[in-house]
């Protein structure tokens, strides 16, 4: 026999202590029947000394990727009596009345039943001494096990380990099965989570009632709680981690970090109202989702910050409705009467946020409507608009243009506070976690309400994007998933030489051309650049002055006092491989020149020198000008007239960064 | 010997310095670790990697910042400084260190297009 069971292995897990996977034989096995939730078993296990029943979960097949292995042992009949298994995973819990249950959530055979070839030592039942305050009010209506009450009958021997109970019937079975399925209404144990613990002292009682289900047989001093319980780290509070809550243990708490919390939502329906609530919280194991309602929403709605982390204890699990919730987690949480929610300052160790990120060229091959998480770089960042829905609600719009190191780029709608606070200065690194793929201009994703956008977090995708951005990435010729981009944006540069705009015939088209250019101020024609117009608001209207000393407007058909002055001013402007006259209007011009036109035109008058050197200041200083290119007829002569439109300072790292990319991009 | 002043000085980062043993260099880095003795500091170039500059002369002055050094290049890959100088960021426009790296990299990658050793000595 080649394997060795874990001596003294029953009595450490009763009293609740570690123990290292330990190696157990199965001495007797059996479905509990329950209504819903996972498949469960009763085993009975031997360490050659001693024995005691534990409870196995198999969770639902699909649901729990580490419990898919386990779910087929019982079912390929492969656990069966005799045969040794390797305790994986174990949690040891304490019930209200201080009883202990072990839980196996994972476990694998060692050694089958035909090798072993019967059974190892001779166990005794395990039996802690000396405890003899079990409540009787937990005991009414519980039944006891019986397939492993039997077992734990000392001398009873496995010979037939599925017909030895002297009550085999299903009928003295009920207890456990309802107290099991805790989430089950009406059962008594309510969302207690019980397990059968090690039954310590059932040798007496075995004795005398093998009657079922008889609450009154159930003296108090014959069903003590095992000695571990007092003492067991259950009862004082138990950090777990989320990956490892299930609706099966009782005590435990979470450190978590809430990465998202929605606002409150009230309902109203045929069996009546309420309002509820619902965060989601991480730690480094996982996520879940927290919902509260009603009173719990009065209680813990103001304390839960996004961000911050939390002692959560004391929380119903249940099976995690996924119409609602996108973590990845089996299970969510619902807040009760006595669930406690402290915040916590300690944040070590507490990621902040858990995403998967997809790469950006990978979006293609999801289907539309999934929730993902995406980090990228903004390149860039459209205007906001404002659109009115459907209900009629006036809602603000943004676009954000994403790039990732697969060279892709995808457009992230934000939508309402989040589109109107978003700071897209310096290119940030932008990670939104629960975005929805839509097919939208072909591929796009759009923000939800319970979407989390994060600006340069600190993690290191993050690191790793900016870090390839600003090497490599800003130079890539990207290709953006989505197609149409709205016009009129900082995102839709249209960059062209002096000499493009010749050679390209701009403007020569039946509409006009607009282009963004970095150019040097050569030459401002100081001669004519002012104007006297029509003092009114909205009109521009160049006036005549009246021999009265009044000014003429023909538009408005109306005699001022007075004039403003306004500016036409024409500049050549130059870059490496050609020149070209310009117009710039009253706003441009003054960007260009730094001076009011008021200012310019009270200058003029009295003081030319100062006049003249404002001109002078203008000569070769180099700006990013946005222009209009367009086909003007003057007498039957036509010929291309270029206006500024806008005049716009150098970034010089963005213009390097362009130029560098042009460069690599032609030398390829 | 022409003084280092009047002749090509290539600007080059770190991963360059060994092609250049022995020839006067023009580097822009950001200053790391002065030694006690102030005869020697270390700079960063834009990918990061460190370079050793040594003085003729003690430092005068407190150093920090980006620098542009101009010097000839040792045996050992050091940097045996002529001269100096600090580039100033009061300005509120950073020096660009990295973006500098990628135009230095621009240049060396495509030298038909920067012939500035060949005008230089012409």
């Amino acid at each position: 026999m080649s394997v060795k069971l874990t001596q003294g292995a029953v009595e450490a897990l009763s009293k609740g202590s570690d123990v290292s996977n330990p190696v157990l034989q199965l001495l007797n096995i059996r479905q509990i029947s329950n209504s819903s939730g996972p498949t469960r078993y009763r085993l009975m296990m031997s360490d050659g000394q001693h024995s005691f029943s534990c409870e196995y979960l198999a969770a639902a097949r699909t649901q729990i990727a580490g419990f898919t292995e386990l779910n087929s042992l019982p079912e390929e009949n492969l656990l069966v009596p005799n045969c040794v298994c390797k305790l994986k995973k174990t949690v040891t819990n304490t019930l209200k009345d201080d009883r202990t249950v072990v839980i196996v959530t994972d476990m694998e055979i060692l050694q089958s039943a035909e090798e072993t070839g019967g059974k190892i030592g001779s166990p005794t039942p395990y039996n802690a001494e000396g405890k003899t305050s079990s409540p009787q009010k937990s005991v009414s209506g519980f039944s006891v096990p019986a397939s492993s009450l039997s077992a734990a009958v000392p001398g009873s021997s496995y010979r037939d380990n599925r017909t030895s109970s002297p009550q085999k019937s299903a009928s003295g079975f009920c207890g456990p099965a309802s107290s099991l399925s805790a989430a089950v209404p009406g059962s008594p144990y309510g969302d207690k989570n019980i397990l059968t613990p090690p039954r310590g002292s059932g040798r007496g009682f075995l004795g005398k009632s093998p009657v079922k289900g008889s609450p009154s047989k159930f003296s108090p001093s014959k069903f003590s709680p095992s000695r571990g319980a007092s003492t067991s780290p259950g009862s004082s509070t138990k950090m777990i981690p989320i990956a490892q809550l299930n609706p099966y243990q009782s005590k435990w708490t979470v450190r978590a970090r809430v990465t998202n919390k929605s606002s409150i939502r009230t309902w109203s329906n045929s069996k009546g109202e309420g309002k509820l609530f619902s965060f989601d919280i991480m730690d480094e194991s996982g996520e879940i989702k927290i919902t509260a309602f009603n009173k719990e929403v009065d209680k813990f709605f103001s304390l839960v910050e996004q961000g911050k982390v939390y002692y959560i204890t004391k929380a119903t699990l249940k099976v995690a409705n996924k119409q609602y919730s996108t973590l990845k987690n089996d299970y969510e949480m619902t807040l009760h009467a006595h669930s406690s929610i402290v915040p916590c300052d300690d944040n070590q160790g507490v990621p902040a946020m858990h995403c998967d990120f997809v790469p950006i060229a990978e979006l293609e091959n999801r289907d539309k409507d999934t929730i993902i998480d995406v980090i990228g770089v903004c390149k860039s960042v459209e205007d906001i608009s404002r659109i009115t829905t459907k209900t009629s609600r006036e809602v603000s719009k943004r676009a954000l243009h994403l790039i990732d190191t697969s060279g892709k780029e995808v457009a992230v709608t934000l939508w309402g506070e989040e589109a109107e606070k978003f700071d897209c200065s310096g290119q940030p690194v932008v990670a939104i976690k629960g975005t929805r793929l839509s097919d939208f201009g072909g591929r796009s994703l759009s923000a939800l309400f319970s979407s989390t956008i994060m600006v340069n977090p600190d993690i290191p995708e993050a690191f790793r994007l900016r870090a390839w951005y600003d090497r490599e990435g800003y130079a890539a010729d990207s290709q953006s998933l989505t197609g149409t981009r709205s016009a009129g944006s900082g995102a839709k540069m249209n960059w062209k030489t002096l000499s493009d705009v010749k050679d390209e015939h701009m403007g020569q088209g039946e509409k006009a051309d607009y282009f963004s250019c970095v150019a040097t101020v050569l030459y401002t024609r100081k001669e004519n650049c002012l104007y006297q117009a029509c003092p009114s608001a909205d009109c521009n209207k160049k006036v005549i002055e009246q021999q009265n000393g009044l000014y003429r407007c023909e538009k408005c058909n109306r005699e001022f006092p007075n004039f403003k002055y306004r500016l036409l001013l024409s500049a050549n402007l130059a870059d490496f491989g050609d020149n070209q006259w310009v117009t710039c209007f009253q706003e441009t011009a003054e960007v260009l020149l730094g001076q009011t036109a008021e200012t310019l035109g009270h200058l003029r008058d009295t003081d030319e020198a100062a006049f003249d050197e404002i001109f002078q200041k203008a000569n070769f200083t180099t700006h990013i000008f946005k222009n209009q290119a367009k086909l003007e007829t003057y007498n039957d002569e036509s010929r291309v007239k270029v206006t500024v439109k806008e005049v716009q300072p150098i970034d010089h790292r963005e213009y390097s960064r362009r130029l560098l990319s042009n460069i690599r991009r032609l030398a390829r | 010997m022409a003084g280092i002043l009047d002749v090509p000085k290539p600007r080059i980062n770190v991963s360059m310095l060994s092609q250049h043993i022995s020839r006067p260099v023009c580097f822009v880095g950001r200053v790391e670790k002065v030694h006690p003795t102030g005869k020697t500091f270390t700079v960063a170039d834009g990918e990061g990697k460190v370079a050793t500059v040594e003085l003729n002369e003690p430092l005068e002055e407190e150093l920090s910042g980006v620098v542009e050094i101009i010097g000839m290049v040792s045996n050992k890959g050091a940097i045996m400084a002529s001269t100096y100088n600090m580039l100033r960021e009061d300005k509120g426009i950073p020096f660009d260190l990295e973006l500098y790296n990628e135009a230095l990299k621009v240049v060396h990658d495509f030298p038909q297009h920067y012939p500035f050793e060949v005008a230089a000595s012409g």
